[in-house]
């Protein structure tokens, strides 16, 4: 609480997003998934429940939409046109999309989310008083809410036993969302950083990655240039901090990139290569 | 030359007012609208034209209670935000004057509030002993005249009382 | 010959029998009392039961889900805090304007506002999923340097609503002490004791009015703007958000206009009431009435206004997701609540147009309940369908709450009324001193427009064309 802290940071405010933020970052995580490879198959939803001790639910309470499914896979059904319309499924795995400009950090009342200097949004489980107000101003709606205390009922004995011990298991009244297995991430930190080194590309690989079985999403580190994730963005055209128009805009049709709802100016950190369809 | 406090009951706000008039006058000699408080079951704003001019300070206390919550306010909320800065959060300013602005107004309101209240308790001089001379009539509907005055004119102001129809006339010796 | 019109307060009145009327108010309550009392009382215990299983249990009892992750309970907070500002229109706003129609019935008001804020306050705190942590939104000195998040209008929420709950506790207090001297000066026992402490020695001296004066001006004048700046607060925990609904400019004057329309509604329920129960009629008279039914008829057409001008501006609007919500509310699932609340909010007032309507006491008293099930439902319209179709399709719900949620919020109607009636056997609920200066004024003005009256007939006849006084 001194004049100085106040003096000092005066002038960090005027840092938009794009320049940096009020930190100078050293990576900036970001994903990017080809709907055009993916098949709807959930691995990587059952890869996220296993990693991040996420709560069974029940089938009663995910018919009235309490599930904790950190990456859902959605499905719209859009080409009615088709012999089979349901052949025409599309599928969207939509997990937190780590927000530049989140709207869902501003709005906490006691500062329990907020931007990492990683580029992630972090959710800080013991600061949540379960206000809510995150998940109503996410537009893409992936924060989760523990109705219940599911740790009760979601792991008997002796299931409790394949609980990931690098993570908690959150109580009832907290909110909670995808966090790009930031476990993951500090630990190849950790080791880069005892080994005098800085993390390579691939290193980091989250749950829903891994287990994606044709390699749609892919995981990486923006800052890096030579990352397979960089390189995504840049022949896709998608850039931090702009707002990109629609691939309809893009003049080259082969520019399948983009980012769910963007024009909200909110900054996702996942983008999205269209699926190719049948006809353009 | 012993004081007395006297009081005389009127029915009438009109005599009341009349009497209070004459006093200043000076009719009564010895006798100042200084030395007079009026109480009533209503607020009277006309009887200040013959009490004179008593003023009231209590603006500046709220000036100065809404001053302080301007400049605490700013203060604290700043220093709140500077020194929490462990968490930034979705591109927007650590000081957020937008917000604060709002926080300040609020607690603008919230101290020039207080500080009237406290003003309005200390300089309206309630929280004193009640003397004996209070009449629970006042409460009712009618108006007392309380005179601070020598024992030597006090039949001269009974008098003034009685020739603007006093219900009673009660008295009360300071010590 | 000029128009006898009906007098707003009987000047004639004495003011010993304003004194007996309104303490007589105040005696041991007949068994009419007792059992709303009980009824309020049966209403908090359901509300408490529902709690106390939300609270261990959790909550999804409340039937929440991702998107709808608020519910009736920020609906019902909405509410009370618009119900608050009953008292600060008549009190505050009313007495700038000198209009003095308002004296035997803001009191009542007032007491409204501070019960409603009371009321409101509950629900942010059983909202949370962790009620138990509720004091962190509160900025304190922590050993961990932690504050709240300034930036969030929900701290906004806790601050504004701080100050309009002390400040309409000092207001309602500093205008009831000439009140307390008298029921000081005239009761006995245990209400003696109390009113002497709390009248703070008050004897009603020329220096303790001028200073009342004052501060009943300077708090008037800080009530007004604070009153308008809280609801807009609170209308910038939907208008600060992003969502297609909630994220509209004119949010923060239609919560206003909906928060005086709510107040006004309720003072006409509880004028009934009181009027009808203490025997109040010479003082919450017919003219009052009308008086109040026309201003809340008025407010009534300023809230339907701005209701048009959001869906023409929706309507106008390229914005596809405000456009598409717009379409749902008035043909989806949620249909009937907003079609009852355009029905009550701006069909049903124009009862209030007509004068026999006006002066019938039963007609207005279900007209006024009708009004405010309008001003819920229009809560609920802003709350819900915004959660049930926001952005993001794969997740468009609909929800209706849980048990658990309507009774809590119909619990609150039962804390409400109980406060309200230990406030109007406690306090005053009619302002003696403020009947007796209306009183007073109005009498003194008849006299003076008769003595104009005689002087004008006094005067000699020759007269030249035109009107001339009297007739």
């Amino acid at each position: 609480m001194s004049l100085d802290n106040i003096l000092n940071h005066w002038s960090d405010y005027r840092k938009g997003a794009e320049e940096g933020g009020h930190h100078e970052y050293e990576h900036r995580w970001a994903m990017a998934i080809n709907l055009d490879l993916c098949t709807g198959c959930n691995a990587c939803s059952t890869a996220c429940y296993a990693e991040n001790n996420l709560a069974v639910v029940g089938k009663e309470k995910f018919e009235s939409g309490q599930a904790m499914h950190w990456m859902r896979i959605e499905r719209y059904w859009d080409q009615q046109e088709l012999e089979h319309p349901e052949q025409g499924a599309s599928f969207l795995p939509m997990m937190c999309q780590q927000c530049g400009a989140a709207t869902c950090e501003p709005v906490c009342p006691v500062a329990a989310t907020y931007h990492t200097p990683d580029g992630l949004n972090a959710q800080v489980y013991n600061r949540c008083i379960g206000s809510r107000y995150c998940s109503n101003n996410c537009p893409f709606r992936v924060r989760y809410f523990n109705f219940y205390s599911y740790y009760e009922s979601s792991w008997p004995e002796p299931m409790e036993q394949q609980l990931n011990p690098d993570i908690t298991v959150r109580d009832k009244g907290v909110m909670e969302k995808c966090t790009f297995c930031v476990q993951r991430i500090r630990t190849v930190k950790d080791k880069a950083f005892m080994e005098d080194r800085s993390v390579k590309d691939g290193e980091v690989v989250t749950a829903c990655a891994q287990a994606c079985p044709t390699s749609a999403i892919v995981f990486g580190d923006t800052m890096d240039e030579n990352s397979m994730v960089s390189k995504l963005w840049k022949k896709h055209q998608v850039e931090r901090g702009i707002y990109q128009k629609t691939k309809y805009a893009k003049k080259d049709t082969d520019l399948r990139g983009y980012r769910i709802f963007e024009e909200l100016n909110i900054d996702p950190s996942v983008m999205y290569l269209e699926r190719v369809r049948e006809d353009i | 030359m012993s004081k007395k406090r006297m009081m005389g009951l009127f029915g009438d706000f009109e005599e009341a007012h009349d009497a209070i008039a004459d006093i200043r006058r000076n009719e009564v000699p010895g006798l100042t609208v200084d030395d007079v408080t009026m109480t009533s079951p209503i607020e009277h704003p006309e009887v200040e034209e013959v009490l004179g001019d008593r003023p009231v300070h209590i603006q500046k206390f709220t000036l100065a209670g809404a001053i302080f919550g301007v400049v605490f306010g700013f203060i604290f909320l700043a220093a709140a935000q500077a020194s929490f800065l462990v968490q930034p959060q979705g591109g927007k300013p650590i000081i957020a004057l937008p917000s604060n602005i709002v926080l300040i107004y609020e607690m603008l309101i919230f101290f020039a509030v207080w500080m009237t209240f406290f003003a309005f308790i200390f300089l309206s001089g309630l929280l004193k002993k009640r003397s004996a001379l209070y009449s629970e009539k006042v409460s009712l509907d009618q108006v007392a005249i309380i005179v601070e005055i020598d024992d030597s004119i006090s039949e001269s102001v009974k008098g003034l009382f009685q020739k603007h129809k006093v219900l009673e006339i009660r008295e009360e010796a300071i010590r | 010959m000029t128009m006898v019109t009906e007098k707003d307060i009987n000047e004639q009145i004495a003011w010993a029998k304003i004194n007996t009327d309104v303490l007589k108010s105040m005696e041991n309550p007949r068994p009419a009392y007792w059992i709303t009392l009980a009824v309020c009382l049966a209403m908090v215990a359901c509300a408490v039961l529902a709690e106390y299983i939300q609270y261990t249990v959790g909550m999804g009892t409340a039937a929440l889900n991702n998107p709808h992750m608020w519910d009736m309970y920020i609906a019902a907070f909405v509410f009370w805090i618009g119900m608050s500002h009953s008292g600060t229109l008549l009190s505050a706003i009313l007495h700038l304007i000198h209009a003095d129609w308002r004296k035997p019935i803001y009191r009542f008001a007032e007491a409204m506002t501070t019960f409603s804020l009371l009321t409101a306050g509950i629900f942010p705190m059983i909202h949370l999923g962790r009620v138990w942590n509720l004091y962190w939104v509160l900025p304190y000195v922590s050993d961990r340097g932690i504050w709240p998040n300034f930036r969030s209008p929900l701290v906004w929420d806790a601050f504004a609503i701080t100050t309009y709950l002390t400040a309409s506790m000092l207001f309602l207090f500093v205008g009831m002490i000439p009140d307390l001297a008298i029921c000081r000066d005239n009761t006995t026992g245990w209400r003696k004791k109390l009113y002497g402490i709390l009248a703070l020695g008050w004897v009603g001296s020329d220096r303790q009015w001028r200073h009342f004066r004052k501060i009943y001006l300077l708090m008037a004048c800080f009530l007004i703007p604070l009153a308008v700046s809280v609801h807009s607060i609170v209308s910038a925990d939907f208008a600060m958000s992003i969502m297609p609904g909630w994220h509209i400019t004119s949010f923060p004057p239609y919560f206003v206009a909906g928060a005086l329309y709510s107040g006004c509604a309720a003072i006409i329920t509880l004028f009934i009431l009181l009027r009808y129960f203490f025997r109040f009629e010479d003082y919450m008279t017919l003219p009052i009435m009308e008086k109040t039914a026309k201003l809340t008829f008025a407010i009534a057409m300023v809230w339907t206004y701005l209701n048009l001008i959001e869906f023409a501006s929706v309507w106008y609007g390229h914005d596809v997701y405000n456009k598409e919500l717009l379409i749902a509310k008035a043909t989806g699932a949620y249909a009937w609540i907003f079609w009852t609340m355009l029905f009550c909010g701006s069909v049903l007032p124009f009862a209030l147009a007509f004068r026999k309507l006006r002066r019938h006491m039963p007609t207005m008293f279900v007209v006024s309940l009708f009004l405010n099930l309008g001003m819920f439902f229009e809560r609920w319209m802003i709350v819900a369908p915004t959660l049930s179709m926001s952005h993001e399709p794969h997740q468009w719900d609909i929800m209706y709450g849980s048990i658990v949620e309507w009774a809590i919020v119909f619990g609150s109607f039962g804390w409400f009324g109980m406060l309200f009636l230990i406030f109007v056997k406690v306090f005053p609920s009619v302002s003696m001193y403020e009947v007796k200066e209306m009183v007073f004024h109005r009498k003194r003005s008849a006299g003076e427009e008769d003595l104009a009256r005689m002087t004008d007939h006094a005067k000699p006849a020759t007269q030249t064309t035109g009107g001339g006084g009297g007739a």
